[in-house]
């Protein structure tokens, strides 16, 4: 069902349904933003294989419900312990090495980690595109003129849900205030007797988390397949460097900007097309507005 | 020349053994596997002149084998000219390209210009894929087989001296770079831009001209590729798995050394090679198994060896020097 | 009739969003001169070595260097024209041999990678690297380092040398080489600028020296004066162990 689809005349109903399609994509986006910017601005790598473990929420809600005809909704739950500890494996396995190394280790390393996670996908479940189809992906609901399905709804509120509660892990937790110490400074943490590599760990697992809960929340949204992944890592990048590396907040704007030039884009060119957006509108991002919203300096060299 | 030779005896033995080869074998599956092995080998270095010689890491190298590819293909079966005249078309395409990418590389460092790379050749796979009227889109475009040597149309001894000069190309240039002003100049930029700025060298004109040079040849060795072929797939041509094959044959054999992606080609299409016979039955189990295989070994060799073989054996070398 | 001087700055001005890093500097830099440059930590040394040599534009004044308006100009541009300079936080090429090093630098007025090594290998034998020729950057100490870096600069066959802090982090003996290796380059002709934080050193060195302050020029002079000058001495409150080594 797409949020986007063309309508009857009336501009301004146009324009209400394209907003609520905005906010209700945007909600989505942020969550898998903010993990990700908390990734980035904490540990200073930009994680090629991000998109994957979107993918995989995508696959576990897909086998959930085809298997058990579980609900998403309440798969989500169960996805965000499941995938805070294979953020945790890959952390130990792939990631810890690659912290303090070269822009060059960091790409190949993590391009590799993208590449198997795909093909593992491909051999264990085929190509296939695959659609999970719940009873309310096809409820609408009806507010003023403008339309949404219920499907859209509940993962928009579960999405702002955790997100809200990410920040306010961020915010006043003391877990939290030693990432943000970490991600300020690295050094000083460690001198301030921060064991780093158990901030890193943490950091990557809950970022991982938030990206698979957001897979399991997009799986009825979207059509499921092994390379899925890769046009919403690029947009999670044009959404954290539109909103500056590492700030939760802007991550959060960007998502309902990005959100926005999708819906529109959508409707105006039709979906077929829709892809080509996201690649475009990352270098086009980076191109004019690699200092962010707020210009944030820096970004254009992105001095990781 | 001959002290030249000297200088190179990996080399020598590598493309020498090749060009003998087809003297001696006549197998067609192993002349077969001999071609795929130097046109992975060209490309791979066609990819280390940005990557290894100037520093440019892109995963999105595919751009320019599917123009060059596409160029090929389109011109004989759309305008029914030659495929040498397509080569030219793909050139001057992956030119542009590469000026593109050159600039995005000096707007954006490391991993996000490596993303930006996959966004482009992402771009293009799908415009490609679209764009039905014109490329046939999804469906791909079977490439006829005509023989002549105009239309590329060869045997497969004829293939293994085809794949050999533009081996022999690409190994010329990597060459060059090391012996050159120019290359010189270029590891200056690769080792740190601000410093070589203060000495001079124009670093932002440098990075575009590698780029563009590596977008260049990479587009020759796609479009051969697509007539050797004989059929062109967006999905395929386009692909990021195959801008990461450019990269992992590169990396295995020594990033910045000229034999380097050789040697990881040797590696890489054998092993692809003997995978395609063992698991002829499955088809996309297959095609999964070797891209983690691939992506395993990345991620290893990129930690634990990540000067390559190339670096490897002249660790030994040095090693047996000392003793 | 007295030459134009080699380097001119006219009201020099450069801000970071709110911050003015380097606020109306002027001064001027006869060919030949020995030109030295203090001031206490966050004075803007650093930023003004960055806008005459082109890494930053200067929101106004004028940077005249052979009497061309350099502003806006790239540095590579810049150090054709004759102007090189040395970074605070060394950058060798790591990888490359000490003569690969130089080498670059040399490449910049000479065609040929054989006119290069000549190049190379005579200015390594100045500065005193000889021994350490075929080592790899990254693995010489900061001493060698420092000279490594000053090396590089110097195959350029420049007419004006910035040097920036130079002599930090060396122990004795390679300051002193350091300050004889300046001094005898000064001798042969060469116009240089040092920016330095190691009084005793920049005495040694400059037969003039401006300070800098917030960004402002507060003084010029030479040495002798500039140690007594009352401004530099409240300027360097709080670092008055700087002034006392002079």
């Amino acid at each position: 069902m797409d949020p986007a689809r063309r309508l009857g005349p009336a501009q301004i109903d146009v324009l209400a349904q394209l907003a609520v399609a905005t906010v209700l994509l945007g909600g989505i986006y942020a969550l898998i933003a903010v993990g990700l910017t908390l990734i980035f601005g904490i540990m200073r790598v930009v994680n090629f294989a991000h998109g994957e473990f979107l993918m995989l929420g995508m696959y576990l809600a897909f086998w959930a419900f085809a298997l058990y005809a579980v609900d998403p909704y309440v798969v989500v739950l169960i996805s965000i312990p499941v995938f805070f500890v294979v953020g945790l494996v890959t952390y130990v396995l792939v990631m810890r090495g690659v912290i303090q190394a070269s822009h060059n280790v960091q790409i190949f390393t993590t391009v590799g980690l993208s590449v198997v996670l795909q093909n593992v996908a491909l051999v264990a479940w085929a190509g296939d595109f695959r659609f999970v189809r719940p009873w309310h992906l096809s409820t609408v609901i009806r507010a003023g003129s403008t339309t949404f399905n219920l499907s859209q709804v509940v993962a928009f509120l579960i999405a702002v849900g955790l997100t809200v509660a990410l920040v306010a892990f961020m915010k006043w937790t003391h877990a939290g205030r030693v990432m943000r110490a970490t991600a300020q400074d690295r050094d000083a943490a460690t001198l301030m007797g921060i064991d780093t590599d158990r901030v890193y760990r943490l950091t990557f697992a809950i970022g991982i988390a938030a990206v698979g809960a957001a897979g399991v929340l997009v799986a009825p949204l979207y059509a499921i397949y092994p390379t899925a992944g890769l046009q919403f890592v690029l947009l999670a990048y044009v959404v954290v460097v539109l909103g500056g590396l590492g700030d939760m907040f802007g991550a959060m704007l960007g998502s309902f900007i990005v959100a926005a030039v999708e819906v529109a884009g959508s409707y105006l060119f039709g979906t077929a097309w829709k892809e080509i957006f996201y690649f475009i509108l990352f270098i086009l991002v980076l191109v004019f507005r690699p200092a962010g919203l707020f210009g944030q300096r820096g970004a254009e060299t992105l001095g990781v | 020349m001959i002290a030249r030779l000297r200088s190179r005896p990996g080399a020598v033995a590598l493309f020498g053994l090749a060009a003998l080869t087809p003297l001696f074998v006549r197998d067609a599956y192993f002349l077969d596997s001999l071609v795929l092995i130097l046109l992975w080998g060209a490309l791979s270095a066609a990819w280390n002149v940005a990557g290894g010689y100037a520093g440019q890491v892109s995963i999105g190298h595919a751009s320019f084998f599917g123009l060059g590819a596409y160029a090929a293909a389109l011109m004989v079966t759309r305008f029914g000219r030659g495929p040498w005249l397509g080569m030219l078309v793909g050139v001057v395409l992956s030119l542009g390209a590469g000026f593109i990418i050159g600039f995005l590389s000096n707007r954006l460092r490391g991993p996000y210009f490596a993303l930006s790379t996959i966004a482009f050749s992402q771009v293009l796979l799908i415009g490609v894929s679209r764009w039905r009227g014109f490329t046939a889109g999804g469906e791909g475009i079977p490439v006829p087989f005509r023989p002549g040597f105009t239309t590329l149309g060869l045997g497969h001894i004829a293939w293994v001296y085809m794949a050999l000069a533009a081996a022999l190309l690409c190994y010329a240039v990597e060459v060059y770079l090391e012996r050159s002003r120019l290359g010189y100049r270029l590891a200056g930029v690769r080792e740190d831009e601000d410093a070589a700025e203060a000495l001079g060298i124009p670093t932002r004109r440098l990075k575009v001209l590698a780029i563009a040079l590596s977008a260049a040849l990479t587009s020759i060795c796609g479009s051969l590729w697509a007539q050797y072929v004989g059929f062109v797939d967006p999905t395929y041509v386009f692909s990021v798995d195959l801008s990461v094959k450019f990269a992992l044959n590169t990396i295995i054999g020594g990033m910045g050394t000229a034999l380097g992606p050789y040697l990881g080609s040797i590696l890489i299409t054998s092993l692809e090679t003997y995978l395609r016979a063992t698991f002829s039955g499955v088809k996309t189990g297959f095609a999964g198994i070797y891209l983690i295989i691939y992506g395993t070994v990345l991620i290893l060799v990129v930690r634990f060896v990540p000067d390559g073989l190339a670096g490897f054996a002249s660790r030994l070398r040095a090693r047996r020097a000392h003793a | 009739m007295s030459q134009p001087p080699l380097l001119a700055l006219e009201g020099v001005t450069k801000r970071f969003g709110g911050l003015t890093a380097v606020s109306n500097v002027s001064f001027t830099v006869p060919a030949g001169d020995l030109l030295g440059i203090i001031g206490p930590n966050g004075a803007g040394k650093t930023t003004l070595f960055n806008v005459i040599s082109g890494y930053y534009r200067a929101d106004g004044g004028r940077v005249v260097f052979a009497g061309q308006d350099v502003v806006g100009q790239a540095p590579h541009v810049i150090c054709r024209l004759g102007l090189t300079r040395t970074f605070q936080l060394v950058k060798p090429f790591g990888h490359l041999s000490v003569v690969d090093n130089v080498m670059i630098g040399a490449l910049t007025r000479l065609p040929t990678l054989r006119a290069a090594r000549v190049e190379a290998e005579r200015v390594i034998e100045i500065c005193g690297l000889g021994s350490h020729a075929s080592a790899h950057a990254r693995t010489l100490p900061i001493g060698l380092r420092k000279r490594l870096e000053v090396a590089r600069a110097l195959a350029t066959r420049p007419r004006l040398l910035l040097l920036d802090e130079v002599m930090a982090g060396l122990n004795p003996t390679e300051l002193a080489a350091m300050i004889e290796l300046i001094q005898r380059l000064h001798v042969d002709g060469l116009t240089v600028i040092v920016i330095e934080h190691i009084m005793a050193a920049m005495m040694r060195l400059a037969r003039r020296i401006v300070v800098l302050h917030h960004g402002e020029r507060i003084a010029e002079g030479p040495p002798a004066a500039i140690t007594q000058d009352r401004r530099v001495v409240d300027a360097y409150l709080g670092e008055e162990f700087v002034l006392a080594q002079a």
